[in-house]
């Protein structure tokens, strides 16, 4: 399988305080690959990093997209390139309508592909059958982004952005943390359907729960801001009986 | 609301009597249960406003949209002097500065001691959208009356660096991103008939 996403000894700083150490990580198309590993260890940086934050500092490694570098890419042009990050937490847009945003976003990307621009008709029946198949009400489309939703609502808008802009590579950071039953197996659903032979996610987790419903195809442990361990799915099963304490 | 014939304002004026001495000032005096409500738009241009409520149930509802670039050197004054008991006054202003531009906003509310069961509300928001663009906002509130309700308040920067990032994320450049996020800043505030002349202005100098 061809590579989609290589990270080769990555070193990571906000400030003075180094949080990505040494990190290697590689992801083939096709894969689902599941990072679990305890608070504080650097998940969420990683995948900041991997979007193109201007508060964290690559101080020495290498992140290829498609073959390209993409450190040397600026984030709107990574997003356009394909990757896309489901905030843990969102931010929120006052003012701004999803509808609006999603609009602006999906035409970025058909111009820098060199594409012609999505029609209102297209673009109101690309979202329809999206808003319906997430239950995402006309409602929730029309207040402004992020601003004044619990938190597991943000969530499915995060997932329903994701489906909207149908991006090549997808990280999920902690998108199952404090969503109810009905709404884990919407955003389980989202995944299974979007997922393609060149698709790739990263689903960043806790708990086993989400991935009852998508099953991964890889594993990585993070600790102390690096991958100690990479491997099957019988790892979810290890963490979740033995604790992080049982690797490195 | 009617445009005046400067096509940057727009006025509703019932018992309202409208004094404009030179370009930049205007004076208003509301009589009782007079209802004054307008909507500046200033692109690089001085204002001075002085709303005089007079008698009891006069209002007036103040906006005022403010864009300046380059050199620029603007002062945008407005004074609500609640001359009578039972008025009531809001202010909103939004602006942006950018480039080396600078701007003075002085906004006072007034109302003296037997001018009681007033309700005064003042609010300034400023987008600076470059480093050296500056902004000063000072309010002044002479409130002498005990009975009555007064709020302000003010808030100056740039676009704040989140969200700016989370729109690139999706795709969205840096200059676009700006545009949208300013757009919907005004959007609360702006009348139709300004928002292409708002719009034009972002794209020209933005
Ligand atoms: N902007 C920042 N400034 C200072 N420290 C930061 C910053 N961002 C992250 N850190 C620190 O880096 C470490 C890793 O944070 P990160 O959010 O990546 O953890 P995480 O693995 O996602 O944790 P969780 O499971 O709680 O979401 C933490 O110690 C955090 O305090
Ligand atoms: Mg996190």
């Amino acid at each position: 399988m061809a590579e989609l996403l290589k990270i080769e000894h990555l070193n990571v700083k906000v400030g003075n305080k180094e949080i990505l150490k040494d990190l290697s990580l590689s992801i083939p198309e096709g894969q689902i690959h599941a990072i679990m590993g305890p608070n504080g260890c650097g998940k969420s940086t990683l995948s900041k990093v991997i979007v193109g934050d201007p508060a964290y500092v690559v101080t020495s490694g290498s992140i290829t997209f498609k073959g390209k570098d993409l450190l040397k890419m600026s984030a709107d042009e990574r997003a356009n390139e394909g990757v896309f990050l489901a905030f843990q937490h969102p931010v929120e847009l006052p003012g701004v309508g999803m509808a609006l945003l999603l609009k602006t976003a999906i035409n970025a990307k058909r111009k820098y592909l060199g594409q012609e621009a999505m029609d209102a008709v297209q673009f109101m029946k690309h979202m329809k059958i999206r808003a319906t198949a997430l239950g995402i009400t006309d409602e929730m489309l029309k207040r402004p982004v992020n601003v004044g939703f619990s938190g597991g609502e943000q969530k499915r808008l995060e997932t329903f952005q994701m489906a909207m802009l149908e991006p090549d590579f997808c990280i999920l950071d902690e998108m199952d943390s404090g969503l109810d039953v009905d709404a884990l197996k919407v955003v389980g659903k989202a995944v299974s359907v979007m997922r393609e032979a060149k698709r790739s996610f990263i689903i960043i987790t806790h708990h086993d729960d989400l991935l009852k419903y998508v099953k991964p195809d890889a594993v990585s442990i993070m600790r102390r801001g690096t991958v100690v361990k990479t491997g099957g799915p019988e790892l979810v099963k290890l963490i979740e009986e033995q604790g992080y304490d049982a690797i490195g | 609301m009617t445009p005046l014939a400067n096509p940057f304002l727009l006025l509703n004026k019932d018992g309202v009597e409208v004094q404009h001495p030179d370009d930049a000032s205007w004076i208003f005096n509301v009589s009782k249960n007079g209802c004054l409500d307008a909507c500046f738009l200033q692109f690089d241009a001085d204002l001075s406003v002085i709303v005089n409520l007079n008698n009891e149930n006069a209002k007036c509802d103040l906006k005022c949209i403010y864009l300046t670039n380059k050199n620029n050197k603007i002062n945008i004054n407005i004074q609500v002097l609640h001359k009578s008991k039972k008025t009531i006054s809001k202010q909103q202003i939004k602006g942006l500065a950018t480039d080396q531009a600078q701007v003075n906003f002085n906004g006072q509310i007034v109302i003296p001691k037997n001018s009681q069961n007033c309700d005064g509300m003042q609010s300034h928001r400023g987008i600076l959208l470059s480093d050296k663009a500056v902004i000063s906002a000072t309010p002044q509130l002479e409130i002498w009356a005990d009975d009555v309700k007064c709020a302000h308040g003010s808030a100056i920067g740039p676009l704040p660096h989140e969200q700016l990032f989370y729109l690139e994320t999706r795709g969205v450049d840096k200059a676009s991103a700006q545009k949208l996020l300013l757009s919907s800043f005004f959007n609360d505030i702006i009348p139709d008939d300004f928002e292409q002349s708002v719009q034009q202005w972002m794209d020209e100098n933005v």
